[in-house]
């Protein structure tokens, strides 16, 4: 199917459309069940009336200030990730490669750790900053006349190997109460979120996701090959940097609302690409694929009996399945 | 008939870099040998590390300690070393993607999961008890990720995605499972700090075989690994049987990686860092890569333990992060000087 504008034409295929709306509606029905979800026990047409402000003041704040924020930040956090996972995946051509690759998360840890120790506090800017300095030099420390997504690699692995050995041994300067509450805070959480945070991933995301969207055009392209790409007459080396740039942006997005929730960036990309099928990128897929399982994760670690776990811990045990599954599948039908 | 004789490209300079590279880490680990087993809280004269070995006198402590602390510990670096490197040459090799790391195939996820719930459910706290326990996690893990990857018939972007997400399933696990009992923890966590600490004979002696095997099989499988290097298909052609052979080397792999991760916990950045130096030397051969992979993985392993126990390091840094320490610059600074040599 082709749909065409005045200046644009878009090419579509169908299954695209319909898996796209099918992971739209999942995401729509998750968000619903999850406001009705919780240790507070209430009926929906109790939820229905605190949207209209006809609720008691505890139902009214139970699920506008405490709910609602925590499940748009995660929906927020959720698509940013996954954003900048396919991002990364296309542009490297490597279905390994996340965020982790050129060091983000191993900079934001260090950082994270370090401001813990030498001011007691400040454990998000630090990790911001951290994040940010390292993979500014891993950018810097891989150009050589461009940006080569091998060379990219190999010197965001030694950066990221070299900073998380780094944050273990800060780890161990530090006293256990600190360590563990620390500990918690790395694997990424969602508790305690407030309409601040969801005003804050929101409003960058809508900048940086028409970014985005529009870069999956030059990506298409990008991903067959430097040769095709050039003779395409695209310019490969700003692209890179523009890429990773907007890449970086939405992981520090998204970790300075959820902290760095691991394995939604890696796992939201390659389970959008065997839904939709096709050659491109599928930049929107992969986004709805991150906030439903982030969504998921974190009612999944709200529900959990006895301990408040992180949603980092549920990422993983939501994403790895259903991967594995989709594996499976495709290797049934010999597709892959 | 004629036969024609196909003459091969004379590669001097390829072949003096290679001789020179072997003698020169052959040394070094000779020479960190000899570091290793006279440095650490109590330092020994070398005449008594000479006469540890040659005139061993049972009254001497300064001897006792060198038989009987440092010398396995050496032997269980060097090990590690080895087969770390070995292990993450053929893992790259066979995937053909400079990020895949031996702990891909899920040995280091299965292993910490089996001890996690062996200490959880069981409540075992002997390190010692941890060995067979490690070994077989380890090893169901792998299974699952060849059944998911493909069995026989895997390619390799299909068998990175199954082991990633299964390596990422039991990591989640175990995680959760340690956030529940604090008791499971404290035992856990010294697990995996892992290192060298407590390595004895009896250890080495009963995963010795694993080691073995795994080295005898890679060097076999090395020779199906050069034509693999060229893609599938060309491989297929060549006459190399692929499914059995990516069977082979992922036994190969699961044998030297279970064994380690088992003797001193889940290490996972000599597999990933060494096989990017031991390309800059080796070239596109396997043989040689599987060469140079083991000895430059056991030079920087002996040399991170002799490093970490070091009082500038606090005296009892782990040896798998003091490894990356040094590793990591040297790959940034390899890549930044000479550029990279592709896969």
């Amino acid at each position: 199917m082709i749909l065409r504008l005045p200046y644009l034409s878009f090419l579509f295929s169908r299954r695209a459309i319909v898996a796209g709306s099918a992971l739209a509606i999942l995401l729509a029905i998750t968000l619903t069940v999850s406001v009705k979800l919780g240790a507070f026990p209430l009926s929906w047409s109790q939820i229905i009336a605190t949207f209209a402000r006809r609720a008691d003041d505890v139902q009214q704040m139970i699920v506008l200030d405490h709910r609602l924020p925590r499940i748009l930040t995660a929906i927020g956090a959720g698509a940013a990730f996954g954003l900048a996972g396919a991002m990364f995946q296309t542009m490297l051509r490597n279905p390994l490669a996340t965020p982790d690759v050129i060091g983000f998360s191993a900079g934001a840890s260090c950082g994270a750790l370090l401001a813990m120790i030498l001011t007691g506090g400040f454990i998000l800017p630090g990790a911001l900053a951290g994040g940010l300095v390292t993979a500014a030099a891993v950018t810097a420390l891989a150009w050589h006349n461009g940006l080569q997504p091998y060379r990219l690699i190999l010197i965001g692995i030694g950066a990221s190997l070299t900073l998380s050995a780094g944050a273990d041994l800060l780890m161990t300067k530090i006293d256990a109460l600190t360590a563990a509450e620390m500990a918690k805070w790395l694997i990424g959480t969602l508790n305690t979120r407030d309409w601040s945070d969801v005003r804050l991933v929101w409003l960058g995301l809508t900048f940086l996701f028409p970014l985005a969207l529009w870069l999956q055009f030059p990506l298409s392209r990008m991903a067959m090959s430097d040769d095709i790409t050039t003779g395409l007459g695209l310019p490969l080396s700003p692209l890179r940097l523009l890429v990773t740039a907007c890449a970086v942006a939405l992981v520090a997005l998204g970790v300075s609302v959820a902290g760095p929730l691991p394995f939604v960036a890696f796992v939201s990309g390659p389970i959008a690409r065997r839904i939709v099928r096709g050659g491109s990128p599928a930049m929107l897929p992969a986004a709805t694929v991150g906030a439903l399982v982030t969504l998921l994760a974190d009612m999944a670690a709200r529900s959990f009996p006895i301990v408040q776990l992180p949603a980092g811990v549920c990422t993983a045990m939501i994403g790895a399945p259903v991967l594995m599954w989709l594996l499976l599948v495709q290797f049934r039908k010999g597709t892959l | 008939m004629t036969v024609q004789t196909t003459s091969v490209p004379s590669e001097p300079s390829r072949a003096e870099t290679r001789s020179l590279w072997l003698c020169v880490s052959v040394l070094g680990l000779l020479v960190l040998s000899g570091l290793a087993l006279k440095l650490g809280l109590r330092s020994i004269d070398l005449s008594h590390v000479w006469s540890a070995f040659t005139a061993f006198d049972v009254q001497s402590p300064d001897q006792i300690v060198i038989r009987e602390i440092r010398l396995p510990r050496l032997a269980a670096s060097v090990l590690a070393g080895v087969s770390l490197g070995m292990a993450g040459a053929l893992m790259q090799g066979m995937t053909r993607n400079p990020l895949a790391d031996p702990g891909l195939l899920g040995v280091n996820a299965g292993a910490s999961l089996g001890v996690v719930i062996c200490i959880l459910v069981l409540g075992v706290t002997d390190p010692a008890a941890f060995i067979w326990i490690a070994l077989g996690g380890g090893l169901v893990a792998s299974l699952l990720v060849f059944l998911l990857g493909g069995g026989n018939q895997a390619n390799p972007a299909r068998l990175i995605l199954a082991g990633a997400a299964v390596s990422a399933l039991f990591l989640a696990l175990s995680r959760s499972l340690l956030l529940i009992s604090q008791q499971t923890l404290d035992v856990y966590r010294f697990w995996v700090l892992g290192g060298f600490d407590g390595v004895d004979f009896d250890t080495i002696q009963a995963l010795l075989p694993f080691f073995v095997v795994g080295v005898v099989i890679a060097l076999f499988a090395a020779f199906a690994l050069n034509a693999l290097m060229l893609g599938e298909d060309t491989a297929r052609s060549l006459g190399v049987r692929v499914g059995f052979a990516q069977v082979l080397i992922g036994l190969a792999i699961v044998m030297l990686c279970g064994a380690t991760v088992s003797m001193a916990g889940p290490i996972a950045f000599v597999g990933l860092i060494v096989p990017h130096l031991a390309r800059r030397v080796a070239g596109a051969n396997m043989w040689w890569m599987l060469l140079f992979s083991a000895s430059f993985g056991a030079v920087l392993m002996t040399a991170a333990d002799l490093l970490g126990r070091l009082p500038l390091f606090g005296g009892n840094m782990q040896a798998g992060v003091m490894s990356a320490m040094i590793g990591g610059p040297i790959l940034i600074w390899l890549v930044r000087r000479y550029g990279v040599t592709k896969l």
